[in-house]
């Protein structure tokens, strides 16, 4: 059965414009000299013009206070923030700050201080100066009740000029996050802005099958176990989350491992329990949009065919195709008690070299059915250097050992299927502390980090050729401990350590190879 | 536990030697596999003499924080607890011939249930304390009969008694005691030594499989543990300490605690001995590459040269025992990451292990590398 759902595949500007006034100039404004942002609403708004910093707002219980509204009045005021967070503050201060200087989150800020619209101009000082904030792909879109809009640095240079200041020494008295540093009205500027954000829908398709069960035991309770992959890929790479090179950019993104495997182990499953006795439906789903942001499974689990509290049990595929060493990752084994009991088991006759992650906050559908509260595992057999390019082709897939994630899959799903009782399901609280949202990490280091890992320090699966990383030396299997005087822990401490990291500012990287301590210097791009 | 005071398994990486072996890991270990998956830790497999079946300790049961010993079908999968539930337990083995399984537990003390809660709300209070055995002298050595389901009591000296392992033909259990520690009056120096550190009273001793007969077969000052028959069940293999604590080796015996002498001379802690089923040859491990780093090591039987390194992988690696048909290695090792150790098998490849054991230079003793 195919499942419609509709969901916005992308954001465009359809003709967003601006123009200004200076000591009653007109301001004039260049063709491409502004943008909408993605979230923003379309509209209009015309009004005096406030500048309020970098307009980020540390909320309470931080370990220092951070408003750059606290001495501004910008009620039905239009204010221009700059991008990013101050640029010299120390690292400790810049970790906490970048959590609040996602634009989506200044824009919430703005809002909620009365402002009627928002406009952002990338600061001198900062990287990608004076240009555009990108139109970035956000599928979790929603309107951010306010019009906001991004400007270039020559038109807010212009605005700056009337109010006799230049724009770089303002941001420059800013760059230390000194909290007493305000922004300041500017009394012979205007601004009116008009904000349109088209976005596209379409429409994607889940398929969802079902064996009925052939010896339903008649007291069991959630008369259902599921499982599922997703069957989409990134196409030609037009998503924006392809790591082609730029040889390969816009080639067809195959997808080999990720994820026609997984769908291959949902379909040869769903083939070996055909044949057999079922004491529970088995509900079959190959989902869309995973890699848009699990918009299949999201839409699946919103409006389920089947309620959700009848699945006993979820298992996942999601790149099973290239085993190394006998390695298999399953994760989400806290959502159940059980897991352990049933996948040490299933193990004995299977025989990897198990990695079990009890986190279920993955990367992939699995988290969808955590939230709704079903016990659920996934399978992983690990990164690898194809992973999100054109390369990851069929010819690279360990089909044999394919077959025997497989296999064992279908030994667990077997012994949830068949005992009355249902996996208890636990919740698994979720590591990373959010804040209001990050500011997307703007440098680019070039490392592939190995998800399936729990080791202390940040695992290597890869490096991207011609990176950073990889002219640092660095490579798959490597263990990042310590980056910029900064210990790394997990991948958490790792993505918060790349933002005090300086674009083209070497960083001293303290990793582990073999064991052995070694050093390196490691010099940032940008990501644009 | 066959384990030594405080050695923490935990994941901690240190330098390795500076001189690179012509082997790998692979060369000896292939196809390896996790063996258990539930419970903060597991560890000490020991096969069936059929190799269908390996028993071990695990914490894995949310009453009690300790090791409860387990008996694993390789072919169903299933797995069976078979001690009494409560209190601490370690170091199981199969009874050859028979439907016994030995293992050494505190359930007897009717403070034991105390410990686990005491140990439950130190857990709950959020501190994690490293993994240290206590050797605590309420644990004895018991047989459980797998037809019956009943325990028979074989050790009852005050003092710990544990690290039992039976003889080829059944008949005798070779395992460790420290009632040297009770049954005596004490010297000064001993009783803060038994404060610090029990351990130092530890000795081999034999006993008939149904507790008769026990008899010391050591008499050195320093933690001698960890006893097993060779294959032939004609020597006995073991470690000793030295008196330090620091250093340990491997040594062999007859069972009548003749001829006693050193097979390694490693200059690091060199402990769990035990000998594959072709008697050529010792698997063991050893720090010998950081205080905290445990990996496996192999020596001849008759220790001539220098012990051949067996693991690379991050993580503690210990506790090795080859299956009967010497084809399958188990042991214990953190490599999953995690808190504690899990049980892992590989496919073993005996013809590597004896090349490699041919081509090692001479044993360089202590000291002098
Ligand atoms: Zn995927
Ligand atoms: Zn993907």
């Amino acid at each position: 059965m195919r499942e419609p759902f509709d969901f916005t595949a992308g954001t465009r500007d359809g003709g967003s414009t601006f123009s200004g006034t200076a000591k009653g100039a007109r301001v004039a404004c260049e063709a491409g000299c502004v943008r909408a942002l993605s979230f923003s609403d379309t509209g209009n708004a015309e009004g005096p013009v406030v500048f309020a910093g970098y307009g980020i707002v540390v909320p309470e219980g931080q370990s220092f206070a951070y408003d750059s509204y606290a001495t501004l009045d910008v009620k039905d005021k239009i204010v221009l923030v700059l991008r990013y967070f101050p640029e010299d503050a120390e690292a400790k201060t810049k970790q906490v700050l970048a959590r609040y200087a996602d634009l989506r989150y200044k824009a919430m800020a703005a809002r909620q201080h009365g402002a009627k619209a928002m406009i952002v101009v990338t600061g001198p000082r900062s990287p990608n100066a004076g240009e555009l904030a990108p139109m970035t792909f956000d599928t979790a879109i929603a309107g951010s009740g306010i019009v906001a809009v991004t400007i270039n640095g020559a038109t807010a240079d212009k605005m700056f000029a009337a109010a006799g200041k230049r724009l770089e020494d303002v941001q420059k008295s800013l760059d230390d996050a000194n909290p007493h540093a305000a922004g300041f009205a500017m009394p012979d500027v205007t601004a009116a802005v008009h904000a349109d954000v088209v976005r596209e829908k379409k429409t994607g398709h889940n398929v969802v099958a079902y064996l009925p069960a052939t010896d339903a035991l008649t007291t069991t309770a959630k008369p259902w176990v599921a499982i599922g992959a997703h069957y989409d890929h990134l196409g030609h790479g037009e998503a924006g989350n392809t790591l082609a090179s730029k040889d390969d950019a816009g080639k067809v993104h195959a997808g080999a491992d990720d994820n026609a495997s997984g769908a291959a182990a949902v379909l040869s499953i769903a083939a070996t329990l055909a044949k057999e006795k079922r004491h529970r439906n088995v509900l079959v789903g190959l989902w869309s949009g995973e890699e848009l942001g699990l918009i299949g499974s999201i839409a699946f689990a919103t409006a389920p065919p089947v309620p959700v509290d009848q699945i006993a049990a979820y298992l996942n595929f999601d790149m099973v195709g290239r085993m190394q060493d006998n390695k298999l990752t399953v994760q989400a084994t806290g959502t159940s008690p059980m897991w352990a009991k049933i996948v040490e088991q299933a193990n004995v006759a299977a025989g990897f070299d198990l990695a079990v992650q009890e986190d279920p906050y993955q990367p992939t559908d699995v988290a969808t059915f955590n939230s709704a509260g079903i016990p659920c595992l996934s399978f992983f057999t690990g990164t690898h250097a194809d992973y999100h390019k054109p390369s990851d082709t069929p010819d690279k897939i360990d089909y044999e050992d394919l077959d025997r994630v497989a296999a064992f899959a279908a030994a667990i799903l077997r012994r949830v299927e068949n005992t009355p009782e249902p996996p208890q399901f636990t919740k698994v609280e979720q590591q990373l502390q959010s804040g209001g949202g990050r500011a997307g990490v703007r440098v680019f280091t070039g490392t592939i980090p190995d998800y399936s890992s729990e080791a202390k320090g940040l695992l290597l699966g890869g490096v991207v050729g011609g990176g950073p990383a990889e002219q640092a030396g660095l490579q798959k299997g490597d263990i990042i401990v310590e980056i910029a005087g900064q210990t790394i822990a997990n991948i958490y401490d790792y993505t918060y350590a790349l933002d005090v990291l300086k674009i083209g500012q070497p960083a001293k990287v303290v990793y582990l190879r073999g064991g052995v301590r070694r050093e390196t210097m490691l010099t940032p791009g940008a990501r644009k | 536990m066959r384990v030594l005071r405080s050695v923490s398994i935990a994941f901690v990486l240190v330098a390795p030697l500076a001189s690179q072996s012509a082997y790998q890991e692979r060369d000896f270990l292939t196809r390896v596999r996790r063996l258990t998956v539930e419970g903060r830790r597991a560890g000490e497999g020991y096969w069936s003499p059929d190799g269908s079946r390996v028993v071990f300790q695990s914490e894995r049961e949310p009453g009690n924080p300790f090791y409860q010993i387990y008996v694993l079908d390789l072919m169903s999968g299933d797995t069976k607890r078979i001690s009494p539930g409560i209190g601490k337990t370690t170091c199981a083995f199969f009874r050859p011939g028979t439907d016994e399984i030995e293992f050494a537990s505190t359930h007897a003390d009717p403070k034991s249930k105390q410990y686990q809660e005491d140990e439950l709300a130190f857990r709950a209070s959020g501190k994690e304390r490293r993994y240290a055995w206590d050797y605590d002298p309420e644990m004895d050595i018991y047989a459980y009969s797998e037809k019956t389901g009943a325990l028979k009591r074989l050790t009852e000296a005050r003092g710990y008694d544990a690290e039992g392992s039976y003889s080829p033909d059944g008949q005798w259990i070779v395992f460790t005691s420290m009632r040297d520690a009770y049954n005596r009056q004490l010297s000064e120096k001993e009783k803060k030594q038994l404060d610090t550190d029990p351990s130092y009273f530890a000795e081999i001793y034999i006993m008939r499989a149904d507790g008769s007969g026990q008899r010391r077969l050591t008499t050195v000052a320093g933690y001698d543990g960890g006893p097993f028959f060779t294959p032939d069940g004609k020597q006995i293999v073991w470690r000793r300490f030295d008196e330090s604590g620091l250093i340990a080796n491997v040594w062999m015996m007859n069972p009548d605690g003749s001829d006693q002498r050193q097979i390694t001379d490693f200059g690091s802690m060199s402990w769990a001995p035990y000998m594959h089923p072709s008697g050529q040859y010792i698997i063991f491990a050893s720090n010998k590459l950081g205080f905290e780093n445990f990996e496996l090591f192999m020596v001849d039987k008759d220790g001539k040269k220098e012990p051949v390194r067996v693991t690379y992988t991050d993580g503690f690696d210990g506790l090795p025992v080859p299956s009967p048909d010497g084809k399958t290695l188990a042991w214990t090792s953190s490599r999953a990451g995690g808190s504690g150790g899990q049980i892992f098998l590989a496919q073993w490849n005996h013809e590597k292990a004896m090349e490699a054991l041919k081509n090692a230079p001479p044993k360089k003793p202590a000291g002098k590398s």
